[in-house]
């Protein structure tokens, strides 16, 4: 068992908090993206975990141990930069069983068997006995890879290890890395800023913004219901539309809703956001019941035969992603229909209901 | 255009590459023509003559006469050589062993308090001219008001120790000086060549709980070794041709106990004006410099042919 636990950690640079009072728990055999912008802190935070950063306050406790005081080489964690790390000296078998060299309960049968293991998994066994040189940039990052799951230790972390590559290397090491985590059930930290890479290989998401963990859930629960705005605009491309409404005796009123929507009882009165994910709006050339009509200002052409048009209704502008053309030319009028499950409704930047 | 209308014939020269590179070289070729290769192909003449500046008889060919020479005078080249290569092995060994050893100190311990102004202090003797740090070691070297002896008799009981005097010491005080003064490069070239070390590399070598023996190995010597060797090679060239720093405290004795091949060279010539005999004593200094520099420039590409051949 080795779940991670974040105890209240922070990390000061100077007056910036990279880390701000974080409190998590990473569970047993999950895999859990950090996911966020640059500079958010979700590499500092990894940097804790692995040892390499100490934090300036907080515990950091793997199954139940707290190792907060220990260097790096005392955690038995394996780690994956983002600059992929071969022993440059070393062949790739080689490069493979180095941290177990210094594991003395492991035999050399042993060791060697986990070697052959990772080689299968990650399709390198014609070139276990190449060296650096002979590798393209996405190898290197496979044999990094490898080396740290074949010493078998409960936890892994990776820090964007697909940042430098090219797209075929990147599928490649998604591919590895998925055949990786299933065969050997460890506890794997991710940090990527590629929102398509975490819900891909995510079991979990945690969504960080400057310092601090917004929400951490299952990647369609953080897509489709993003506790906060952030989150809906950061995820997705492009990401949710905030719309201004108001909040009134009869529900909630806005440009984009052919009538009020119901809301709790419990929310004050007044201004508030309604947030909808440009999927979910339909769109039509006939106006029917419930529809809103709205001019057509611009399109583009997605992928998987998806377009991207953004319409203006009343003083509100609505992204809308479409399966087939608009049914209208640019300028023209289309009717576009909310279905209200899907709307989010957000006070200051927060969910509250919806 | 206005350019082009003015200066047609500057704006063509300037657009043929070929012609913008030797337009662009020729200010530093001229001034390595000039001053370097016209006067070894001087000293290379020069070196096949009988020439005394104080004679005043004109230049007599005399074959290799000169080389003959100076392999066959009672102060034989070989008893310089010898001193100039143990000063310079051992010299070049113990500043690379300490100014590593220094420079791993402070790669270790970035976040001490006053680790600027220590490096700071660290280089200033480099950065002196080799004739002042001679001549304050001469007097810090005293025997009589020297404050080296001052601080050993209070520690001590002995009579006054002439370091410069006797010919048992003086060598070593020399080379002690040499290395004061040289050391801090050496620490310089070792915080360069660990600051060419992937700090992701060392990372994942801590985080893969390799010791660090190992890791000096595997990592650090692979990434820095270049630059180790570039720092080996400049401390051995510049030691080979120590002269100044010698010069203030003891000019080459007592006896010929300090007397490096410069020293000769640079009495012969400047002191006894032989020029033809100083002349072919320089340009065996200048194989030998050549030779020992080949060998360094061969070790490194070794290195790295053997490294893409993997």
């Amino acid at each position: 068992m080795a779940e991670i636990v974040i105890d209240h950690v922070t990390k000061r640079f100077g007056d910036l908090a990279a880390v701000d009072n974080i409190d998590m728990t990473f569970s047993d055999g999950e895999v859990a993206c950090l996911l966020g912008p640059s500079g958010c802190g979700k590499t500092t935070l990894m940097r804790i975990l692995a040892g390499l950063e100490q934090p300036t306050s907080g515990r950091v406790l793997f199954g139940g141990k707290d190792v907060t005081d220990l260097p790096p080489r005392k955690r038995n964690v394996g780690m994956v930069f983002q600059y992929p790390v071969m022993y440059p000296t070393l062949s790739v078998a080689e490069n493979l069983a180095l941290p177990m060299k210094y594991d003395r309960a492991l035999d050399q049968s042993e060791r060697q068997r986990r070697v052959d293991e990772v080689l299968d998994v990650l399709d390198m066994r014609p070139m276990a006995r190449a060296f650096i040189e002979d590798l393209d940039i996405g190898s290197r990052q496979k044999v990094a890879i490898g080396r740290a799951v074949a010493r078998q230790s409960e936890i892994v972390l990776f820090d964007e290890p697909t940042t430098n590559m090219g797209v075929a290397a990147k599928l490649q090491l998604i591919h590895a890395f998925k055949r990786v985590t299933r065969r050997l059930r460890q506890t794997i930290v991710y940090v990527t800023h590629d929102q398509t890479e975490a819900m891909t290989l995510a079991d979990k998401i945690a969504l960080m913004k400057a310092g601090k963990i917004l929400q951490y859930d299952a990647p369609h629960v953080l897509y489709s219901e993003p506790s906060t705005a952030f989150g809906g605009w950061f995820m997705g491309n492009p990401g949710m539309n905030f719309i201004p409404a108001t909040l009134q005796p009869d529900g909630i009123h806005a440009a984009i809703l052919a009538g009020p929507i119901a809301a709790p009882a419990h929310l004050p009165k007044g201004e508030i956001t309604i947030g909808i994910r440009p999927e979910r709006v339909t769109m039509s050339g006939q106006a029917v019941t419930g529809s809103v009509p709205g001019t057509l200002v611009d399109q583009a052409v997605g992928i998987a035969g998806r377009y991207l048009t953004t319409v203006r209704v009343g003083g509100a502008t609505v992204k809308v992603n479409t399966v087939g053309a608009p049914p209208a030319d640019l300028g023209g009028t289309v009717n576009l229909m909310v279905p209200h499950a899907r709307v989010m409704l957000y006070v200051d930047g927060v969910r509250v209901a919806g | 255009m206005s350019l082009a209308t003015q200066t047609p014939g500057r704006r063509r020269l300037m657009d043929n590459p070929r012609a913008r590179v030797l337009v662009l070289l020729a200010p530093v070729m001229m001034f390595f023509i000039v001053f370097n290769t016209i006067p070894t192909l001087w000293l290379l003449g020069l070196s096949f003559y009988k020439y005394s500046l104080t004679g005043g008889v004109p230049p007599e060919f005399i074959g290799f006469k000169n080389f003959v020479g100076i392999f066959n005078a009672k102060n034989a080249i070989w008893f310089d050589l010898s001193r100039t290569f143990t000063f310079v092995i051992s010299g070049v060994a113990f500043q690379t062993l300490l100014g590593a050893a220094l420079g791993f100190l402070f790669w270790g311990s970035r976040n001490m308090p006053g680790r600027r102004v220590a490096l700071t202090l660290l280089f200033a003797p480099m950065v002196l001219t080799p004739v002042a740090t001679g001549t304050f070691f001469r007097f810090i070297y005293d025997p009589t008001f020297g404050v080296l002896n001052y601080l050993i008799r209070a520690v001590v009981e002995t009579g006054p120790i002439d370091f410069l005097g006797n010919p048992k010491l003086a060598f070593w005080a020399v080379l002690a000086v040499d290395c004061w003064m040289w050391t801090p490069f050496m620490t310089l070239m070792t915080l360069a060549a660990l600051g060419s070390v992937p700090k992701a590399e060392l990372e994942a070598a801590e985080i893969d709980r390799v010791p660090f023996l190992r890791r000096l190995t595997l990592v650090i010597w692979h990434h820095g070794k270049f630059i180790m060797m570039l720092g080996i090679l400049l401390r051995t060239i510049d030691s080979f041709k120590t002269l100044d720093l010698i010069i203030p405290m003891t000019k080459g004795g007592p006896g010929q106990n300090t007397r490096l091949v410069a020293l000769e060279l640079n009495k012969q010539s400047f002191e006894s004006f032989n020029m033809g005999w100083s002349s072919a004593y320089a340009v065996l200094l200048l194989l030998i410099s050549i030779a020992m520099t080949s060998v360094f420039i061969y070790v490194l590409n070794l290195r790295r042919r053997k490294e893409t051949e993997g």
